[in-house]
């Protein structure tokens, strides 16, 4: 049997079920919910945020504008899309054992590790799409009401003022790099399923390990401290990275820099590696299990 | 010979679940798989079928073997395993579409129908699966089993929860399937008389041994009887048999009867030895000797 059909199966039955959408029904409540808020009192925001700029620098234009709207839907949001993938990913094999038709999938002639890899292929379109929909709504739609100019991103320190022009291509970079960290919590929900006989066990511990690691990397330990570059999610941040610009002799953003782009590849030569190693031991544990499901 | 099990075994921890089992399938064949819940059957069948691994033994099916072969040998196989799990959401012909799919096998739309039609599930097709009776998502199961039109099909306790008519419409489709398509089925149960009408050869299989294997036709000798006999005295009635020529063929038994194995002409004349001596007799049953040996090992009361 061919990949692709398998694929096909998984894809078709992934859409098929309620589920699914509720991710989708959350990132459009959520983000909505953002939207009309900063609609309605985003001046102020924006007051209280330059407040310690606007005695050295004269701000002018659309500071609320598409872009920067984006920028702190997907900071807030990004954080909580795992939930939403482990959903999914999480019931892909323990979802199949707890109805009881993976015994009917592998009465089939397919092999594990091909039913293994189309699984967590299909896993990544749902995973893709959902961060599409999330794009779509965070930065289309955002650009549609507050519309479009320079964006200005404030950190604690300093405040990156990136030209409209050079913007967009980098949310392109940021929203692969997020599909990446999101592919990476999918492998470890995906992994963890094959463990369990329902799909509430990968889903909690998919949640349980990231809030762990993500306790891990606030702690300024030094005994944490070499463990810090190898958790995955010291990296699932690194789309920042895409909004971090060189400045010239003159402070001038020269256009299409990235300040560290050393750092943002090796964030994504982690990710990548980590998917790898969850789904090779996904295809490994597999093929040995007995279903007694 | 269709399949060859030799000295198939399965351990979980402790626990021997297959001991040493060893049977073979000839081609055309009912063959019927009988043992007590837990016995072993499923156990043996998710072997056959690769579900589990064997901790010992070998498995060949169409003269080759599983490790070597699985995907094409089950290309040409057909079962259902336990319960028909199906996917609730989805309506019966996406089901059957689905799993038709996987089989690799380029099977047109009209195929999915004629499938339908034979297990009578074509009027109820475009409901989901989730408002199925018992009985109907067993058929649709099996559907998932016949569709790609496999050689070998594998039923495990097909017959559970479903109603007499649903038993017998099971029944018909076994006979359909064996004697006009000329298909290979093993058939398992933990009832015998299931087994006993629908099967040419059989197996009985009791804590993961073989316990005994041939004909059907053979193994019920229907010139002897094990007699169930319920007296208005057991007591009485069991002293009098014990001075009779049928002593030898008395039974121990768990319950208040008596159960004595003997010729199936002699019945009547063990019934009036027992009148004439003032025993009223109000219960006679009468089980073939395969059937009484099987309930023998089900009550724990092996002979």
């Amino acid at each position: 049997m061919k990949f692709s059909s398998i694929v096909y199966i998984e894809l078709f039955k992934i859409f098929r079920k309620p589920r699914t959408y509720i991710a989708f029904g959350a990132v459009s409540a959520i983000v909505g919910l953002i939207q009309l808020g900063f609609y309605a009192d985003g001046d102020s925001y924006m007051q209280f945020g330059l407040q310690s700029f606007s005695d050295s620098f004269d701000i002018e234009g659309n500071l609320m504008n598409g872009y920067l709207m984006a920028y702190i839907i997907l900071q807030l949001l990004l954080v909580h899309v795992p939930l939403l993938i482990a959903l999914v990913a999480g019931d892909m094999i323990s979802g199949e054992a707890a109805q009881g038709t993976l015994r009917v999938i592998l009465t089939k002639p397919l092999s594990r590790a091909n039913l293994i890899l189309a699984k967590f292929t299909a896993t990544s379109i749902y995973t893709i799409t959902l961060l599409l929909w999330m794009a779509i709504w965070a930065l289309g739609i955002s650009m549609l009401v507050f519309g479009v100019d320079d964006m200005l991103i404030l950190k604690s320190d300093q405040a990156t003022q990136i030209i409209s022009s050079d913007v967009l291509w980098r949310y392109v970079a940021a929203f692969l790099f997020a599909c990446l960290a999101m592919i990476t919590v999918a492998a470890m929900s995906f992994f963890l399923s094959i463990f369990a006989e329902n799909s509430i066990g990968p889903i909690m511990a998919t949640m349980s390990i990231i809030i762990v690691f993500t306790i891990l990397n606030t702690l300024d330990l030094p005994i944490f401290s070499n463990l810090k570059p190898f958790l995955f999610t010291s990296h699932m941040l690194g789309w920042k990275g895409f909004f971090d610009v060189t400045v010239n002799e003159n402070n001038e953003q020269i256009i299409g820099s990235i300040e560290n782009l050393k750092a943002v590849m090796i964030s994504a030569g982690i990710l990548v590696i980590h998917i790898i190693a969850f789904l090779a031991a996904s295809i490994w544990v597999f093929r040995k299990k007995d279903i007694l499901s | 010979m269709l399949v060859n099990v030799q000295n198939l075994s399965k351990t979980f921890g402790q626990f021997k679940a297959v001991d040493d089992l060893t049977f073979s399938v000839q081609e055309g064949e009912v063959y019927g798989f009988l043992g007590q819940n837990g016995a072993g059957k499923s156990t043996t069948i998710r072997m056959v079928l690769s579900l589990i691994k064997p901790s010992g033994g070998s498995i060949e099916i169409f003269g080759k073997t599983m490790s070597n072969c699985r995907r094409e040998i089950l290309s040409n196989v057909g079962a259902v395993v336990e319960k028909p799990d199906l996917y609730k959401y989805l309506s019966g012909y996406e089901n059957l579409s689905l799993f038709a799919r996987m089989s690799g096998k380029n099977i047109s739309r009209q195929a999915v129908n004629d499938c339908l039609e034979l297990v009578g599930l074509s009027g109820r097709s475009s409901d989901p699966v989730r408002v199925y009776s018992q009985g109907m998502k067993q058929r649709l199961g099996i559907a998932v089993a016949l569709v790609h039109d496999p050689s070998l099909i594998i039923l495990d306790e097909p017959t559970n929860g479903l109603d007499p008519q649903g038993i017998a419409d099971i029944r018909n489709l076994i006979h359909l399937l064996s004697k006009e398509r000329k298909k290979t089925v093993i058939v398992s149960s933990h009832l015998l008389s299931e087994i006993e009408q629908v099967a040419d050869s059989m197996l009985i299989i009791h804590k993961g041994r073989k316990v005994v294997e041939g004909r059907v036709n053979d193994l019920l000798n229907p010139n002897q009887v094990t007699l169930e006999v319920i007296t208005s005295d057991n007591d009485k009635a069991v002293g009098l048999l014990q001075e009779s020529a049928w002593s030898a063929g008395i039974k121990p038994s768990p319950f208040q009867k008596i159960v004595i194995e003997i010729a199936s002409a002699d019945v009547p004349v063990l019934t009036k030895y027992l009148v004439d001596r003032e025993i009223g007799v109000s219960g006679l049953r009468s089980m073939n000797s395969l059937e009484a040996y099987f309930l023998s090992i089900t009550s724990g009361n092996e002979v």
